[in-house]
């Protein structure tokens, strides 16, 4: 008698077969499933979830912290990010040094222009806010909230990237980096036309 | 001191998963059960590691200690203490770390369980994967998920809090670890499978074994994915309870694939077949655990439930990949010992009704699984994204459910092998009466469409099998016929027609109107009168709350609220819900009034019989806790047409006699 493990079962070679066919093909599925899933982009980075990206941007016209006034319209020609946030919430906070360098980075050379939006604060915080943490651009008020809307803004920070002719490009629904905004400015300035 | 001490748990927890992982395999190599006794040690070592993680976290969120990055971004001096508790779950790195608790909870389980098997080398390999599966999770919080990392905190700092709507009911707190333990109480019988391919002993041995396990993990599934539901009711303010959302969806899955096995396994344990199909079912419900924390986890899905994007992703798809990979490659090598002995010898059996249903439950779970991820194809393929949505759902798995409701019917009272027709007529008589009778008071109730009217009629006829199971148990062998897994699982089937009946019944005659109300106005909504009275403005601790005060049909009065949380932008409602066991009144304020005295938009959803989904929720918790109860039944060991033990030149330890645990 062969040794057997106790509760081994006959042996068919037919069925082990179709065992091993059904197997691999199940293998080859879900080998496809996964580099589907692992080629795909995050969902927070996908285009597509704003309606406005590739539609001409809300205008912004309105008051500013420093009592000016700002017109969207006046930035043509020029990239603009504009910023939505809120001085209590934590993203908003970490990201502000990232939007003082890309200030920085652009303010001399001309060609990017940053706008934040004061999104449900008051106008003593944000003041505060931008004296101890630096800033220098336009800070736009919206006290009616009129301007979030038009963005369709949900949770703060928010930060829309506007091209010279005034097209939303990019949503980017989390904190910002000045290197992020640097790459995708760069990556559709290679891509226009020139 | 907090991260310290939960980063040495975690390292704890990581050295203890992968020196066990290690001396289990050398000793399964060399066969040396003095090696694979350590396994108990090993296992206790990594509950140690996790128990010290949670307790260091727990402690930084309680102490608010905001120099954990965790307790910085989540935590907040104004929230209250359950919710801080909770807190714990509310993002991504805690969620991991729970996940660890309860899976090295599970694998001493299964150590201490085993504890005078621990060197039959089936036992070895089942620690091993479990041992496996811990280093995963603690390796991922040493990495991509580290709930631990410190930050610099400014003087004065204080948190956010979590996210708002997860400070909304006392849910939160039940939910996720409810939900958890579910998934990762799968982990059981996967590792257990895996041991049988690996060790080639296909024998039925280890599903009785952890026959307990598998049930008290489906039942806890169950109950997480319910309250689930009633949370997004209680909570969302849309008056719904499930929108096919891919985090739903994603707990929907291993549920469908589960339930799937608790069936089939029945054939295995009474007649030796189905093995294969077996294995893949509990390797297909532990891998889509691992794909739902990815789906749900790495933001690759839009859904109102991501909660948190991270670089997690990568990691859990290569360990989903490896999973399936490493079950497809043994089931492959085993294929030849995996034939069954028998044949089902008529369709209009018991086994031939487990495997209708298991081609059901198998094809809803695949429905739902290219719903989940149709977008992302559709968008490899031609570059644009699509939104499938609770049409495409709805349509697929309300025919799928109506069959699965008839087969609950019948499958009961067909008996094994072969039926016939006498037998038949005779067992399914006054359930099809009840059924009958239960077709024609819907239609004179009002009830249109073929579908609703089905599902009433069917719910009565499964309800009525059910019932007619549990009287004949209950008079044959008075309270003891009520435990076990027959009555049980009949129990659990009585819930499902309750949430059939629910779903049904809500989706068919719900009513829903929005209305401005000035001060002191009534309407009357479906037969109940709605009085809006004043608003109040509520300041919490952590968040201002504008409350609208609304009497319902004279009696109580109603507050649904919309919230501003410190820290976050948006208002969030709160509906209020008056239940009743007919229906509900679910309120939520739309926009609030302009001043003191101004009009209210008020939503009023009339919900009809939404209470009974949590009810049916409950009896089939109840049931489950029937099911898994020691009892003395039969051992299905000595199966029916298994064949019978030889003895080899090894004998095996002798198996625990039943009903030992």
């Amino acid at each position: 008698m062969t040794a057997r493990e106790p509760d081994e079962v006959e042996v068919d070679v037919r069925g082990g077969r179709m065992t091993l066919i059904i197997a691999g093909s199940l293998a080859v599925l879900v080998a496809l499933l996964v580099v589907l899933l692992a080629t795909r982009a995050p969902g927070g980075e996908r285009s597509g979830r704003s309606p406005l990206i590739g539609r001409p941007a809300p205008a912004i016209e309105g008051a500013t912290l420093d009592g000016d006034t700002f017109d969207m319209a006046a930035y043509r020609g020029r990239w603009v990010v504009v910023n939505f946030f809120w001085t209590q919430c934590v993203p908003c906070i970490e990201e502000h040094p990232e939007l003082v360098a890309f200030q920085a980075e652009h303010a001399a050379v001309g060609d990017a222009a940053l706008v934040s939006v004061l999104f449900d604060d008051t106008v003593e915080d944000a003041t505060e806010f931008f004296d101890a943490n630096g800033g220098g651009w336009p800070v736009v008020i919206d006290a009616d909230g009129g301007v979030g809307v038009d963005y369709g803004v949900a949770r703060v920070p928010e930060s829309f990237v506007v091209t010279p002719t005034g097209i939303v490009v990019e949503r980017l629904s989390e904190g910002v980096t000045a290197a992020q905004l640097d790459e995708i400015i760069g990556r559709y300035e290679a891509a226009a036309p020139s | 001191m907090n991260a310290a001490l939960g980063t040495a748990g975690i390292v704890l927890g990581v050295a203890a998963s992968l020196l066990g992982i290690v001396t289990l395999a050398v000793g399964l190599r060399q066969k040396r059960p003095t090696l694979l006794e350590t396994g108990w040690t090993y296992s206790l070592l990594a509950l140690i590691g996790a128990l010290i993680a949670v307790f260091a976290m727990q402690r930084a969120l309680i102490t608010r200690d905001f120099s954990v990055s965790f307790v910085h971004d989540n935590g907040s001096s104004r929230t209250p203490p359950l919710f801080n508790v909770a807190t714990m779950w509310s993002a991504l790195e805690g969620s991991i770390l729970l996940w660890a608790l309860i899976l090295t909870g599970y694998t001493v389980h299964v150590a201490r369980k085993f504890r005078r098997r621990l060197s039959d080398p089936l036992v070895g390999v089942a620690l091993l994967v479990m041992l496996v599966v811990c280093a995963f999770f603690f390796l991922l919080m040493l990495g991509p998920a580290n709930p631990f990392a410190t930050v610099a905190v400014a003087p004065g700092y204080d948190g956010p809090g979590p996210n708002p709507l997860l400070q909304q009911h006392i849910l939160m707190a039940v939910h996720p670890p409810m939900l958890y333990l579910g998934y990762v109480g799968f982990t059981v019988p996967f590792a257990f499978a895996i041991a049988s391919l690996a060790t080639g002993r296909m024998g039925e041995g280890w599903l009785v074994e952890t026959r307990r396990a598998t049930l008290l993990a489906w039942g806890f599934l169950t109950a997480g994915v319910l309250l689930g539901a009633w949370w997004s009711y209680e909570v969302l303010g849309w008056g719904g309870y499930w929108g096919w959302d891919p985090v739903e969806n994603a707990s929907l899955l291993p549920w469908l694939t589960g339930t799937a096995y608790l069936h089939s396994v029945m054939v295995q344990e009474r007649r030796g077949m189905l093995r294969v199909w077996n294995l893949s079912l509990l390797c297909a419900t532990f891998s889509l655990t691992i794909l739902g924390t990815f789906l749900t986890r790495s933001g690759v899905l839009e859904s109102v439930h991501a909660f948190s994007d991270s670089d997690i992703g990568g990691w859990l798809l290569t360990f989903f990949a490896l999973t399936v990979a490493v079950t497809l490659g043994l089931i492959g090598w085993r294929g030849d010992k995996l034939r069954s002995p028998g044949r089902i010898d008529s369709p209009l059996s018991r086994e031939g009704a487990f495997l209708a249903n298991n081609v059901l439950f198998t094809g809803f779970a695949f429905v739902v699984l290219l719903g989940t991820v149709f977008p992302l194809i559709a968008e490899a393929i031609n570059g644009r994204g699509v939104a499938v949505g609770p049409p495409y759902f709805n349509r697929m798995t309300v025919p799928i459910g109506i069959a699965l409701l008839f087969m609950m019917a019948v499958a009961p009272v067909l008996p094994w092998r072969k039926a016939s027709g006498e037998v038949l007529s005779q067992r399914l008589l006054w359930p099809a009466w009840s059924a009958a009778i239960v077709a024609v008071v819907t239609v004179a109730l009002g009830a249109r469409g073929l579908g609703t009217i089905l599902t009433f009629s069917l719910g009565a006829f499964a309800g009525g099998a059910a019932l007619r199971q549990i009287v004949l148990a209950t008079r044959r062998q008075g309270w003891r016929g009520f435990v076990g897994r027959t009555n049980g699982g009949m129990i659990v089937h009585l819930g499902v027609v309750i949430i059939a009946l629910a779903i049904a019944t809500n989706g068919h005659f719900l009513h829903e109107t929005e209305t401005t109300l000035e001060p002191g106005q009534t309407i009357l909504v479906g037969g109940h009168s709605i009085t809006y009275l004043r608003t109040d403005v509520v300041e919490y601790s952590n968040r201002t709350a504008t409350k609208v005060s609304v009497r319902v049909d004279g009696d109580r009065i109603y507050r649904p609220a919309l919230s501003q949380y410190d820290g976050f932008g948006s208002l969030i409602g709160t509906p209020s819900v008056k239940t009743g066991l007919r229906e509900d009144v679910y309120l939520t304020v739309t926009r609030l009034p302009e001043g003191v005295d101004g009009p209210v938009v008020l939503r009023v959803i009339i919900q009809p019989m939404a209470m009974w989904l949590w009810v049916g929720g409950g009896v089939m918790a109840f049931g489950t806790v029937l099911a898994a109860w020691p009892g003395g039944r039969r051992r299905p060991t000595d199966a029916v047409s298994a064949p019978i033990p030889v003895a080899g030149p090894e004998p095996l330890p002798d198996p625990e006699p039943a009903g030992a645990t």
